[in-house]
């Protein structure tokens, strides 16, 4: 079904070459690449729309479905930089989405509910993984980056909210509390009391991005696929500058020069290995 | 670096982990602080000085009700560096949700979000809380303050006995609907991520099987993607793209037709009324006051008039939910207010004798208590704005309360010979 002998036979490996390159991408792959993506992009958004995703009573129409793509997107750009511009791997959007969604429920479990006692309802994460698959998707099918800024990135933004309202739509079921018109989320906001996170702290749909009749979620998505589509391009160069690896060379005439393709050393079929071989590097 | 080198590394290393393991076998007692006395003394003495605070029912089941409720009075000496009180809300410091709260009024006014409050006024609350987590809980009333952060009232213990397994906390919708507070929607959230977890453990899973990354890499390097690029890859893209979609829009359709009446999250304005304000007969003025440090004590001199009809008697000073009371205050004082706030002697006077309807007195009243140091508000003398405000309260012959605001800058007395 897959091209993989072919891939291993243009590789130039020997068998045993090949059997620790598995256990490399074993080995980098999930104790290493996955860990790392939990620590640092689970930090990042945290810090950036933490709020957002931790409580029930954050996710308005207007600022949840703006502040989570735009935020989130980021890593994705740069880990889809990474896994497709190195090995063509069409998986770096839903890697990062599923490595924060890990960081996310270890949280639920142990910050929120072991150790603050919060019911996991209140606490509920947010799923991204839709987005990020058609993402993915995006970039595997158009081979270009540019595209996947344009469709990928704006597919991403524009699919959180309604994938996201099977899981939270109940929470916006009205209720009365002493005269007092509540959604549910707002009264679970009130009911467990969060010392240290007033109610005013909330953004609730503050802003001017409802002029149409009220669509604040559509004019939100719209907005956030706008900036998430920028947002992509930028941490798409993130990606470059941090994954762009070069060497200098300098030949018999003493000219140095900058070479970028690091496999050089490595790969047979390079035409100036040859030339390489008497540089230094 | 030689084997011994290696060795005492090893050894420090060991002596560094044991001692972390250890620590808590010499002292595990639990830890009950919220950080209160943190607050710098400026913060809780000159922003909201509270007064009546109780807390119903020292010891509550699970799942049975109680309250906490009292008075504040917001100072008039609001400090410059705090930011007025435009959005306010009143919490409740626990550790934890302990309790869930059911209900705050302010004024008789519910107040699920935050509003504006009035410098020089007074508020009379009341919370309702279900207890949730058995325990030995220490409570506080808290005020918040948009862009100044939560201010601690004085704590009280309250008991919740019972098991937690017991509790339940269903509320009904205006649909019609109950929901629990501690499992509603939780399943259906649980539910949908494991589907997308799958969805997007298979799309990753489909190229763990083959190799990832190393021989691509070469093959990359050295003919560029035509071979990496597999057709069948293509397709599967093409088919879980729709599938994702479809997914996503039925979702959205069925949790819309599931839940077809919903409001969007509210967060109005509280619009809540202060106590009306009391005639009081009693002029107070403070015209001097200093805190002496080595004595424990605030000194202050205040110039009062009677213009009442009946003598007034001083009988305690508050601030920063701590009382200084003598034998006038102690007399009133609720037997249930935490022991440890309380100095019961601690308010002594010059001229201790009522003042007299339309009598004008200069009086000395020093607070004395080691309160003073357990409560750090003596760091006063390390305040940005080194001033002191709270409430003087006496009572006329008839029993009538009268509450006095006091505020004054003070000025530290450092040695026994300064005093």
């Amino acid at each position: 079904m897959f091209r993989t002998d072919e891939i291993i036979k243009a590789a130039k490996l020997p068998p045993e070459g090949v059997a620790m390159s598995r256990h490399i991408d074993y080995i980098y792959f999930i104790p290493i690449l996955f860990v790392t993506i939990i620590g640092t992009f689970h930090m990042h958004t945290a810090l950036l729309c933490g709020d957002w995703d931790f409580w029930l009573d954050w996710k308005d129409r207007q600022w949840w479905p703006i502040v989570t793509p735009i935020t989130t997107i980021t890593f994705c750009a740069a880990l889809q930089y990474y896994n497709w511009v190195n090995y063509r791997q069409p998986f770096g959007a839903t890697l990062t989405i599923l490595a924060l969604g890990t960081g996310k429920w270890i949280a639920v479990y142990t910050s929120w509910w072991w150790w603050s006692n919060y019911p996991p309802n209140f606490v509920m994460p947010a799923t991204l993984i839709p987005s990020a698959l058609v993402l993915d998707f995006t970039l595997l099918l158009t081979r270009n980056w540019t595209l996947t800024a344009v469709i990928g990135a704006w597919m991403y933004a524009i699919l959180f909210y309604p994938s996201n309202w099977p899981i939270f739509a109940y929470s916006h079921t009205p209720l009365v509390v002493d005269g007092t018109l509540l959604s549910w989320a707002d009264y679970m906001g009130f009911m467990y009391v969060r010392t240290g996170t007033p109610e005013y702290i909330r953004m609730i749909e503050v802003g001017s991005l409802r002029t149409f009749g009220g669509h604040s979620t559509m004019i939100s998505s719209f907005f956030a696929a706008f900036a998430s589509s920028l947002m992509y391009i930028l941490w798409w160069q993130f990606g470059k500058f941090f994954c762009t690896s070069y060497f200098y060379f300098t030949d018999e005439k003493k000219r140095t020069t900058k070479v970028y393709d690091v496999f050089a050393y490595a790969t047979l079929a390079h035409a100036d290995k040859g030339k390489l071989s008497g540089g230094k590097a | 670096m030689n084997v011994k080198h290696v060795f005492k590394l090893w050894m420090l290393g060991f002596c560094g982990v044991a001692t972390l393991a250890f620590a808590p076998v010499f002292d595990s007692t639990p830890a009950f602080a919220h950080g209160e006395r943190s607050q710098e003394p400026f913060l809780r003495m000159r922003t909201v000085n509270w007064y009546d605070t109780e807390w119903v029912g020292k010891s509550t089941a699970v799942n049975d009700v109680t309250y906490m409720r009292g008075k504040f009075h917001l100072s008039e000496d609001w400090p410059r560096a705090v930011v007025k009180p435009h959005r306010t809300f009143v919490n409740v410091g626990s550790p934890s949700s302990v309790f869930v709260r059911l209900s705050t009024k302010v004024g008789g006014v519910p107040m699920f979000v935050s509003g504006p409050m009035e410098i020089g006024r007074d508020y009379e609350y009341e919370i309702t809380l279900k207890a949730r987590l058995p325990g030995h809980h220490h409570i506080h009333p808290m005020f918040s303050v948009k862009e100044a952060g939560p201010i601690a009232g004085p704590g009280g213990w309250m008991d919740i006995t019972g098991r937690y397994a017991d509790f339940t906390n269903p509320i009904k919708t205006l649909t019609g609907e109950t929901f629990d507070s501690e499992t509603e929607g939780g399943m259906t959230g649980i539910m949908w991520h494991i589907f997308w977890i799958s969805v997007g453990l298979f799309w990753v899973g489909w190229f763990m099987v083959r190799p990832m990354y190393l021989i691509r890499a070469r093959v990359l390097a050295a003919y560029g993607d035509e071979l990496l690029l597999d057709p069948v890859d293509r397709k599967l893209a093409i088919g879980l793209l729709v599938f994702t979609v479809a997914v996503v829009t039925i979702g959205y359709l069925a949790a819309e037709a599931k839940h077809p009446i919903t409001v969007p999250l509210q967060a109005g304005e509280a619009k809540v009324k202060p106590l009306p304000i009391k005639p009081n007969p009693l002029v107070v003025e403070v015209t001097h006051a200093e805190y002496d440090v080595p004595g424990r004590a605030l000194r202050m001199t205040v110039h009062a008039t009677n213009n009442g009809t009946e003598p007034v008697s001083i009988g305690e000073f508050t601030t920063a939910g701590i009382r200084f009371t003598n034998k006038v205050g102690a007399a009133k004082l609720d037997p249930n207010y935490p022991q440890e706030l309380v100095a019961t002697a601690g308010l002594t006077m010059d001229n201790e004798a009522p003042i007299q309807p339309g009598q004008t007195v200069d009086i000395h009243i020093e607070s004395k208590d080691v309160l003073w140091e357990v409560q750090r508000l003596v760091d006063i003398l390390h305040d940005p704005d080194q001033r002191f405000a709270g409430l003087l309260m006496s009572w006329t012959e008839s029993g009538e309360r009268l509450i006095n605001p006091v505020w004054a800058p003070v000025l530290p007395v450092f040695t026994r010979l300064g005093a």
